[in-house]
């Protein structure tokens, strides 16, 4: 058989094209299936949000008799008195009570899971003798390359001084390293972008045309 | 007109339509370009291998369907070694849109492949919500966060999870990740309070930033993009979705990059014509 029977594959199929349709120009059909998956995703959020958080971690526990549960529904009740000037001083609490457990979970971890083994990473190497240690001489340069790195792009970022003398040329040396980055960021992006390209085309040549094996 | 004034005001479409045909023309006339295994990938190969039989590998699926071409071949990829070198596997998720897709892999691989039964050898607590927190607690006691299965099974009725309780009854933790929550939050509120051998594959777009985790040795593995899919593909010897694919890529590349020299050669030639 030349092409799939299966109805839902049809819909992704012709969906897809539609989709792709825009590279050509906006046309009606691609407007129906941007607007189909916008409606979608709004009722798959919406259904989403009410069954895997409000309903069994409130709602349901409410029900079965955990009458704490009443705080935190007010709470998010008093989330909408913004909407009238008069009672908008009550979205305080619920605001106060979200961004001091948000950063009490976040110093911790930017601290614990990246700061302090980010800084050890980089001078570890030196102060541990490793690099002196170690025969290989393209790891050594390694960790040299990874200092140096590290220490000049922070000094462009330095704002307090002009970048003249010691701290222009090392702010300098940073923007190499900055493009760099970027550059390295760029292709990979590349890469994703077309790894989703062969995703669809494999799937439009495979599962709905059959003429891939 | 001439040739440099038609390529500066060459249609974009002619462009899209070039790439389009880059990437279906090698799935036609595949090319078999070699595939190079890199150090972050061989790295988790090795740390799998170095795992004792029976050990437990948590895998988290934090992707849906549009990180599939570049995460599903990875994943199956990951349950095939680990089933073959006798692991259990421990499956969970932080995006719900990812927990069929993990569903179809331990049935694909697991089940289909290997023969292994669920409950015993493998396990879906399918999607977690809460992020940060559920992380934090998850370390501390696996049975708590993960009450019931995907099935609605309860956690005590899964042989498995005799001997699961935490943290430290787990060898390895595998992010399969293409945002937040993912890889970041694992690192962040799980291996800063509970260390462990935690690696990562991720989709092309993120990899880059997870290098500097693995030079700290708080990851020991990552499988970058569709190429680090394919990597592990040939590690395992199962040629599939990501190995197609990357005949595409190159070619692909191959093309981005000389329309990237000739749009500079271009633009170079204009200003010189201007000034």
């Amino acid at each position: 058989m030349l092409m799939t029977t299966g109805p839902w594959v049809w819909v992704a199929g012709l969906l897809t094209l539609a989709i792709y349709s825009f590279l050509y120009k906006d046309n009606p059909v691609y407007k129906m299936a941007e607007y189909i998956f916008v409606g979608l995703s709004a009722g798959y959020w919406a259904a989403f949000l009410w069954w895997n958080y409000a309903y069994p971690n409130l709602f349901e526990p409410l029900a079965q008799g955990n009458y704490w549960n009443i705080i935190p529904i007010a709470m998010g009740l008093m989330m909408f008195t913004q909407l009238s000037r008069r009672t908008s001083w009550m979205v305080r609490f619920p605001l106060t009570f979200v961004l001091g457990v948000s950063l009490g979970l976040q110093i911790v971890a930017a601290v614990e899971g990246d700061m302090v083994p980010q800084l050890a990473g980089t001078f570890s190497p030196f102060t541990r003798g490793a690099m002196f240690n170690t025969y290989d001489f393209w790891t050594s340069v390694g960790y040299i390359v990874l200092l140096v790195g590290v220490l000049t792009t922070i000094t462009y970022f330095f704002f307090s001084k002009e970048h003249k003398g010691i701290l222009g040329v090392s702010s300098k040396i940073g923007i190499y390293f900055l493009m760099v980055a970027f550059g390295a960021s760029f292709g990979y992006t590349i890469m994703a972008r077309i790894s989703l390209l062969f995703g669809r085309l494999h799937f439009l040549l495979s599962d709905w045309m059959h003429v891939l094996k | 007109m001439d040739f440099i004034e038609k390529i500066g005001r060459l249609d974009r479409r002619i462009i899209f339509l070039t790439v389009a045909l880059a990437v279906i023309l090698p799935l036609f006339f595949p090319l078999g370009l070699p595939i190079e295994v890199t150090p972050p990938v061989q790295q988790l190969y090795d740390v799998i291998e170095g795992l004792s039989e029976g050990s437990v590998v948590m895998m988290s699926i934090d992707y849906d369907p549009s990180g599939a071409p570049e995460l599903q071949p990875a994943t199956l990829s990951i349950l095939r070694h680990c089933f073959r070198r006798d692991l259990k596997v421990l499956m969970l998720g932080l995006w719900a849109p990812g927990v069929p897709l993990g569903v179809q892999a331990l049935d694909e691989v697991g089940v289909g492949e290997f023969n292994r039964e669920y409950g015993v050898d493998f396990v879906n607590f399918g999607y977690k919500p809460g992020g940060a927190v559920t992380l934090v607690n998850l370390g501390r006691d696996i049975h708590d966060v993960c009450r019931q299965d995907i099935y609605g099974t309860s956690v005590e009725e899964l042989p498995m999870m005799d001997d699961v309780k935490a943290a430290n009854d787990i060898g390895l933790v595998l992010s399969m990740s293409m945002g937040v929550p993912g890889s970041d939050q694992w690192i962040w509120y799980y291996h800063a309070r509970y260390q462990g051998n935690l690696a990562t594959a991720q989709t092309a777009i993120g990899a880059p930033r997870y290098y500097q985790y693995l030079q700290t040795g708080q990851l020991v593995g990552l499988v970058g993009g569709m190429k680090g899919s394919a990597e592990y593909e040939r590690l395992v010897d199962h040629m599939g979705l990501a190995t197609t694919g990357m005949d595409s890529q190159s070619v692909a590349h191959l093309l981005i990059i000389g329309f990237v020299i000739l749009g500079n050669i271009v633009y170079w030639a204009e200003k010189r014509r201007k000034a």
